[in-house]
Formats: C-alpha cells, sequence, structure tokens
C-alpha cells in the first residue's frame, strides 16, 4: 500500500514542475465554469425553472460534474504506447502490480487538478455565483464517497479499453468515442433531467449515470433514504462487473504478451 | 591545405532549473526557481582544411551534440566564432546547408511508413538536385551501401543498420561538400558499421568531402579518421592523428598474469617511472606465476583511461616526450 | 515552383502513411468525426428542452457550428505541424528543419497534413452545412458566395496565425500545453455559440484576443442578421474576412522575432 501511496505522491509532484500549465490549469478550470453557466443561463432566458429544475441546481450539477471530470484526465493511451514500445514487460517484471501502480498515478494526477486547479475555480465561482447549498452535512459526506465511486467506475471503464491495446492496432479510436459517450450520456454537458424520456430510460440500465449523476443527486438530496442506498448499491454493483471484465481483459492480454512476445 | 572550418573560442552554458524533492521544495518552485549553468562547451577553437576526416569523441554530456549543433547553424555561440566555408553558419542559414549534409543518428528524418525512395524523393525537391545528379547519386550510394533490396520497403520494416543507410543517403543526395555525422554507427552490428565506414572513406576519397562526425566507438575513429578531436566537460582536450595519441601512449604496457591457483591478475604501468626490470622483478618476487604477457595498451583503453581521469595527457610522466 | 513539388510530395506521403493502415485510419476518422459530432448532439438534445438560445435556432446554431469544421478542416490539412510544434521541439525534430535551405515557417506549413482530422472535421462540416444551410433563409447569390468564400478563407488565416502565434510561445516555454488548450481549443468550442450569450470578459476574448468571433459569428451574422447583432458595431460584419489576414500577418512577425530564442537555447 505504502508503494502506492509513495507513486500518487510522485506523480503529483512531477505535475508541479511545470509552472506554466500550473497556473493556465486554474484559469482554464474558472473559464470552463463561466462559459457554461452562462450558456445554462442563456437557455434558461426568462424561466425561473424547467421541469421542475432551477438554473441553480443545472450550475451545481455543472461545478460537481467538472470537479470530477478535471480528476480523470490524464493520459489514456499510457497502456497502448506500453505495449507498443514493448516496454510494458519491464512493467510486468515490477514487483508492484501493475493495474494498481496505474490507478496510483492517475489518482495522483487526479489529486493534483482537484486541488490546485478545480478548488481555486471553485471558489472563484462561488464569489459570482450561488450554487446549491448540499442537503445536508450528511449528504456531503455520503456524495464524496459515492464521487469515489464514480471516479472507479470511470477509471474501469477507461482501463478495460485500454487493455484492449493488447490485440488491436490502436485503441485511441475506441477511446475516443467512449469519452464522447460519457460526455453526453453521464450528463458532463447537458445534465441528465433533459433528456428525452426514452434516452434517460435508457442511460439508467448503463453504467453512464452512475458516474456523475449519482452523487450529484446525492448532493442536492434528490436521492434520499432507501433510494440513496440504491444509488450507491448500483455504484458498488457497476464496480464489481466492471472490476471482473476488466481483470479477465488484463489476464488474457499479458497471457498473449507472453505466449507470443508481443 | 584550404581550410573550410575556423572555429574560436566557442562557448555554450545553459540554465537548468534545479528540481529539489520533497513536497516542500515542489510547491517552493512553483514560485522561485533556482537554476544552476551548465557549461556545455566551454572556450573551444579548432581549424579543419578541406577534405579531411574528423572524429569527435568524448564521453555522454561532453559537448560533441552542442558542437556539432553550431557549425551546422542550429544553435549560436554565446561567446567566439564560427566560420564555415565563408558562411557564418547561424547568420546565413539558408545559403550556408545548402552545401552541408547533416545525419543525426538518433533522429532519423525518413517517413516512418513509407518506403526509403519517398524520402529521398523529397530531399530531391528540398535541396532542388537535378534529376540526373539525384539519379547518379542514388544509384551510386545503394550501390555502395547495398540498398537496393530495400528500397521499395516501408521504413518501419528495415532494420537499424538498413535505415541508417538511409539517413546517410538522404543527406547526402545533394552532394554537400561539408558532412556532419552525429553518432551514425551508434547500435549498429558489426557488418552495418563497416558498411558506413566504407562509404565513409569512398565519399572523401573520390569527392574530397569533409566529413566530421562523432562517435562512441574507437574502431570508427580508428578505421575511418585521419584525425581526433577529444572532448571533455565543453573542453577540447586533445586534436591530433591517431597515431600520435597511440605513440604518446607506448610507455604504458599492460601486463596480463596467470597464476599458478588458475587467478589472473593485469597492471598497467608507464616504464619510465617504473621501469620494466623493477616491475617484474617485483612480480616475480611476490607471486607464483604460470604465465606472462606484455602488451600495448589498446586505443580504446587509452581513450577509457583519459575519460576516468586515469590518464591525464598532460601527466608528469608525458614530459620530456616532445608532445 | 519547387515550392509547390515540395507541397505536393508531402501531402502525397502525409495521405500515403496514413493509409498503411486503412482500419484504423477508417476507425480514427470515425472517432474524429464522432467526437466533433458531440457537441452538435448537446445542442440538438438542449434545443429539444429550451427551443432557442438567445433567439438563435437549432438550424441557425449548426450553421454556426458548420463553418467552424470547414475552417478547421482547411486549417489541419495546412497547419498540423504547427498545431503539434510543441513536440517537435521537446523531440528535438526542429532541429532537422534548421539544416534544410528552405524557409522554416514554409517547411512547417507544408510538411505534414492531418489527414483523418481533416476528413472528420470537413465531412462533420459538410453535412451540417447541408443540414441548415437551407433552412435559415440565406439568399444564396453571388455577393453571398463571394462572401462566404471570404469568410472561410479568413476564418483559416484566423486559426492558422493562433497555431503560428502558440508555437512561437514555444521558445519561450516548455510546456504550452495549457495555453494552447484554453485560448484555442477551449475558445473555439465555445465560439460554437452566438457570443452574445457570454459575459464581457469572454465576448472580448473572443472578439480582440482570439478573434473567433470573425471566424462564425460575425460572417454568419451577415448571412443571419439576427437581433443580438445589434450589441457589436456593424462594421465587424465587414471586415470579418481581412481580420485573417491582420492576424496571420502579426503572429507571423511574432514568429520571426521568437525564432531566434531557438538558436541561443535550443531545446
Amino acid at each position: 500500500m505504502r508503494a502506492y501511496v509513495e507513486i500518487a505522491v510522485k506523480k503529483f509532484q512531477d505535475k508541479m514542475a511545470y509552472r506554466l500549465d500550473f497556473f493556465m490549469g486554474i484559469v482554464n478550470t474558472a473559464i470552463t465554469i463561466v462559459v457554461y453557466l452562462c450558456i445554462y443561463r442563456a437557455l434558461y432566458g426568462n424561466s425561473v425553472e424547467v421541469d421542475g429544475i432551477t438554473y441553480q441546481m443545472v450550475a451545481t450539477n455543472f461545478v460537481i460534474t467538472l470537479g470530477l471530470s478535471n480528476a480523470f484526465g490524464y493520459n489514456e493511451m499510457f497502456l497502448q504506447d506500453k505495449v507498443r514500445d514493448g516496454s510494458i514487460t519491464n512493467e510486468l517484471l515490477k514487483p508492484v502490480s501493475f493495474i494498481f501502480r496505474l490507478l496510483a498515478e492517475n489518482v495522483g494526477e487526479g489529486a493534483f487538478k482537484l486541488i490546485f486547479h478545480f478548488l481555486p475555480a471553485l471558489l472563484f465561482t462561488m464569489v459570482h455565483t450561488r450554487l446549491c447549498p448540499p442537503q445536508s452535512a450528511l449528504h456531503l459526506l455520503i456524495m464524496f464517497g459515492s464521487v469515489v465511486l464514480g471516479y472507479l467506475i470511470l477509471w474501469l471503464l477507461s482501463f478495460i479499453i485500454q487493455t484492449w491495446s493488447f490485440w488491436l492496432f490502436s485503441v485511441w479510436g475506441i477511446i475516443t468515442i467512449k469519452n464522447v459517450l460519457v460526455n453526453i450520456l453521464a450528463g458532463t454537458l447537458l445534465p441528465l433531467w433533459f433528456m428525452p424520456a426514452a434516452l434517460r430510460r435508457l442511460i439508467s440500465y448503463t453504467p453512464f449515470e452512475a458516474i456523475y449523476f449519482t452523487p450529484v443527486r446525492i448532493y442536492l438530496g434528490e436521492l434520499s433514504g432507501a433510494q440513496l442506498l440504491l444509488g450507491v448499491a448500483v455504484q458498488v454493483i457497476w464496480i464489481a462487473v466492471l472490476g471482473v471484465t476488466a481483470n479477465v481483459f488484463w489476464k488474457k492480454g499479458v497471457k498473449k504478451l507472453v505466449v507470443q512476445g508481443g | 591545405m584550404e581550410t573550410i572550418i575556423a572555429v574560436e573560442g566557442i562557448r555554450k552554458y545553459y540554465k537548468v532549473a534545479k528540481r529539489d524533492r520533497g513536497m516542500r521544495a515542489a510547491i517552493g518552485q512553483l514560485f522561485n526557481r533556482k537554476y544552476e549553468v551548465k557549461k556545455a562547451v566551454d572556450d573551444i577553437s579548432f581549424m579543419i582544411g578541406r577534405g579531411e576526416i574528423v572524429g569527435f569523441i568524448g564521453p555522454n554530456g561532453a559537448g560533441k551534440s552542442t558542437t556539432i549543433k553550431m557549425l551546422s547553424g542550429i544553435l549560436y555561440p554565446d561567446a567566439g566564432s564560427v566560420e564555415i566555408d565563408g558562411f557564418v553558419p547561424y547568420k546565413q542559414r539558408k545559403q550556408y546547408v545548402k552545401n552541408i549534409g547533416v545525419v543525426f543518428g538518433q533522429k532519423s528524418q525518413l517517413n516512418w511508413d513509407l518506403p526509403l525512395i519517398e524520402s529521398f524523393e523529397l530531399m530531391k525537391f528540398i535541396y532542388k538536385i537535378p534529376q540526373e545528379q539525384y539519379e547518379e547519386n542514388l544509384k551510386l550510394f545503394s550501390e555502395l551501401l547495398d540498398m537496393e533490396p530495400f528500397l521499395r520497403q516501408p521504413v518501419r520494416q528495415l532494420s537499424l543498420g538498413q535505415r541508417m543507410r538511409g539517413d546517410i543517403v538522404a543527406a547526402l543526395l545533394h552532394s554537400p561538400e561539408l558532412v556532419f555525422l552525429d553518432e551514425p554507427t551508434i547500435g549498429l552490428d558489426v557488418v552495418a558499421k563497416e558498411k558506413i565506414r566504407e562509404f565513409i572513406r569512398y565519399m572523401n576519397k573520390t569527392r574530397k568531402t569533409t566529413i566530421i562526425f562523432t562517435t562512441h566507438d574507437m574502431q570508427d575513429i580508428e578505421k575511418v579518421c585521419d584525425r581526433l578531436i577529444i572532448i571533455d566537460k565543453g573542453k577540447k582536450i586533445y586534436d591530433g592523428s591517431i597515431d600520435e595519441i597511440k605513440n604518446k601512449y607506448t610507455n604504458f604496457k599492460t601486463i596480463e598474469i596467470l597464476l599458478e591457483n588458475g587467478g589472473k591478475e593485469t597492471e598497467t604501468f608507464d616504464i619510465r617511472v617504473t621501469p620494466m626490470n623493477s616491475v617484474l622483478q617485483k612480480l616475480f618476487a611476490e607471486k607464483h606465476i604460470k604465465d606472462i604477457s606484455i602488451c600495448e595498451p589498446e586505443i580504446d583503453g587509452i581513450i577509457r583511461d583519459i575519460y576516468e581521469g586515469r590518464l591525464l595527457l598532460d601527466s608528469p610522466a608525458m614530459e620530456g616526450t616532445g608532445v | 515552383m519547387g515550392e509547390l513539388r515540395i507541397a505536393a510530395q508531402s501531402l502525397k506521403m502525409s495521405v500515403r502513411s496514413r493509409m498503411q493502415y486503412r482500419v484504423d485510419a477508417l476507425v480514427a476518422t470515425i472517432a474524429v468525426f464522432v467526437r466533433e459530432s458531440a457537441n452538435i448532439i448537446v445542442i440538438y438534445l438542449a434545443l429539444l428542452k429550451f427551443d432557442v438560445i438567445n433567439g438563435w435556432n437549432v438550424n441557425e446554431l449548426l450553421f454556426l457550428f458548420s463553418i467552424l469544421f470547414l475552417t478547421y478542416a482547411i486549417v489541419v490539412s495546412l497547419f498540423a505541424d504547427l498545431r503539434d510544434f510543441s513536440r517537435m521541439i521537446r523531440e528535438g525534430r526542429f532541429d532537422r528543419l534548421l539544416v534544410r535551405p528552405r524557409g522554416l515557417l514554409f517547411q512547417l506549413i507544408l510538411n505534414n497534413a492531418d489527414v483523418i482530422a481533416s476528413l472528420g472535421h470537413g465531412l462533420l462540416g459538410i453535412l451540417l452545412f447541408v443540414l441548415s444551410a437551407g433552412r435559415v433563409g440565406i439568399q444564396w447569390n453571388l455577393v453571398t458566395i463571394l462572401y462566404y468564400t471570404g469568410a472561410i478563407i479568413g476564418g483559416v488565416l484566423i486559426q492558422g496565425g493562433i497555431f503560428i502565434f502558440f508555437s512561437a510561445l514555444s521558445f519561450y516555454f516548455v510546456e504550452t500545453g495549457s495555453i494552447r488548450s484554453i485560448f484555442y481549443w477551449n475558445m473555439r468550442k465555445f465560439a460554437g455559440y452566438p457570443i452574445s450569450i457570454y459575459n464581457r470578459l469572454i465576448q472580448t476574448i473572443l472578439i480582440y484576443v482570439v478573434p473567433f468571433a470573425f471566424v462564425n459569428y460575425f460572417p454568419a451574422q451577415y448571412l443571419l442578421r439576427k437581433p443580438d447583432m445589434a450589441n457589436y458595431n456593424e462594421a465587424y460584419i465587414y471586415i470579418a474576412p481581412f481580420v485573417g489576414v491582420g492576424v496571420y500577418l502579426a503572429a507571423y512577425l511574432f514568429w520571426r522575432v521568437s525564432v531566434r530564442r531557438y538558436y541561443s537555447t535550443g531545446n
């Protein structure tokens, strides 16, 4: 465990070496929030609420979603690059689990972005826009847990596709398409409240709803009591399903590598 | 001999950001960054005549590549001057580079996915090579370097040696008078190295092409060069012929002994400080020797000893040798 | 003449090297197309619920977007190496251009065409244009067609100029990825919406700093005449096709000054 914490901390520090990127990252996040709030404002026009959803709720949804998707941004071509140049074999010889090592690195990078890009941008946003307060302190606390689960779902989806680089020439296209699906179906740009009913129902059967939307609804108090437990349970189930899938692909991929020598 | 390259007291210093370990240092350097000055090239001068082949050697980070970059017009020196064939390379870039060819052994300029011939065609247009000259050179070079079998294969399928030959041809198609080869034999097998050496010698002999190249391989130097320049820590520490450096070290001998108990020992010493007589007497008195051989040091060993500081070019032992 | 032949050979090589991996090229083109469609799909879904955004309906928005895609398709077929310039510097590949007897920008502009991105963006741009151009009430006649062509060329020059400007920044900073992601990629995304919806700061950036407003918003206003044009000087509409020339020249001068730094520091 200590080794993985070290890996995460190392990555965190590496990110700080690029000074310009550091400060620009804050500006970028702040501008993105401002722009999307402008877009939502313009969509709302003079209406106070649409389908019972207020502008404030939409803004809150966007800010939480952005924080999490920000933390998730890392190089998803990492495994493919390692497989292509053959350095994956060196990785497998190291005494740490590759999967957890990769997770630790990505978490380190994500923590960096959350603390140094997202938090300042969030404070800046709160100066000029009133966001919804959390339903209760308990809801806030459970939301943090749910955000971690959401991150894991995203990470596993990405990792599963990354493992396909053992078989495919390039996974770039598939990763890109996956990210499009996440952007649309997980409600990164347009909150799921406003999706057409049929599409909304379809999404509820996929892991996408459990990524950002479950934590947001917990925060806002849309999920409480039994519904809240169900929401979190669905997240856990998706993690289990995706985790097992990821493991199967990873094992098969490594086996193929060992048998055929890349 | 007409001078083609005149380098006078060139310097190149870099500022390198210092990175300390630890979280506090990481936060600190966001706001206040510390720099160190690295003297990549520190006051180097030399002249090279038209038609010479000169080898540059030195350990990694000695300043060879930086020197080549200053000669080829990619960098300008912080101090000192470079004049090549009447040009100041970094000031008259476009004019100057028409007459030079550059191979960066570690950075191919060939298109990875296409046959060599496509990259060569591009060179033809870039250097405005007349069709006749292009065809003639291509034919000659591919014969000399045995390239016909793989001219039409995608570069990614070629071996490193084949690719390097392609890179050398691409840099020479426009018949430059001066050629810089930065580590053209790095990572190659013996056969490929030999091909490239022969080719370099041929170009020098038949076309009087001036050739400057850097390498880590002493064989390259011994087989190809007339002249050797050794650079270490940004300074020129040797400039002369290979024979000269060998002669300098003829006073050094290496003794290899095989002991009765099967052990092996070697010892290098300077016969002007400790004459052979006393060394042998000491050895015979102290050890049970089964076999003994006395050898001249190899050029490889000499250079290694220079880098590692075990031999100093201006050491007291050298006094009186007239060097 | 020589320049044209280099350009032709380079283009031929770009296309042929991408076509070496046919399946991958196809998947990648589709991926670019789908990725870029994401914003369009989101707008479509949003306007199913909200009908208009600041007076612009879905077809008008698609028309606004189509200009961005069409210009970008041309930009990446010319300026791909400048888009990826900081990587070129980092990997030391820029040195190669310095030892060739040709202008540096000339080599960068013609060296490499991103065929995949060009196809992906181009197809989407054409599709959006076809879907929207006939439904937004534009009178297509000689004048409007001329204006539209001029605006597209101007839009290419603006974006090419921005790429040149950011490439020149690579001579001062090791990592320029974040600057580019704010001032190019994000601004380009924002320019898909009518800029009148934004606050003063973002509008100022889009008009005066990274002038994407002259790539699509003002040209579209010439053809659509939406009421929010009242917020801006009418003259902006008419200078739009020429702004590109100014931006490109300014970027070129900045490049000339900055490239000298490379000679003294290397990479």
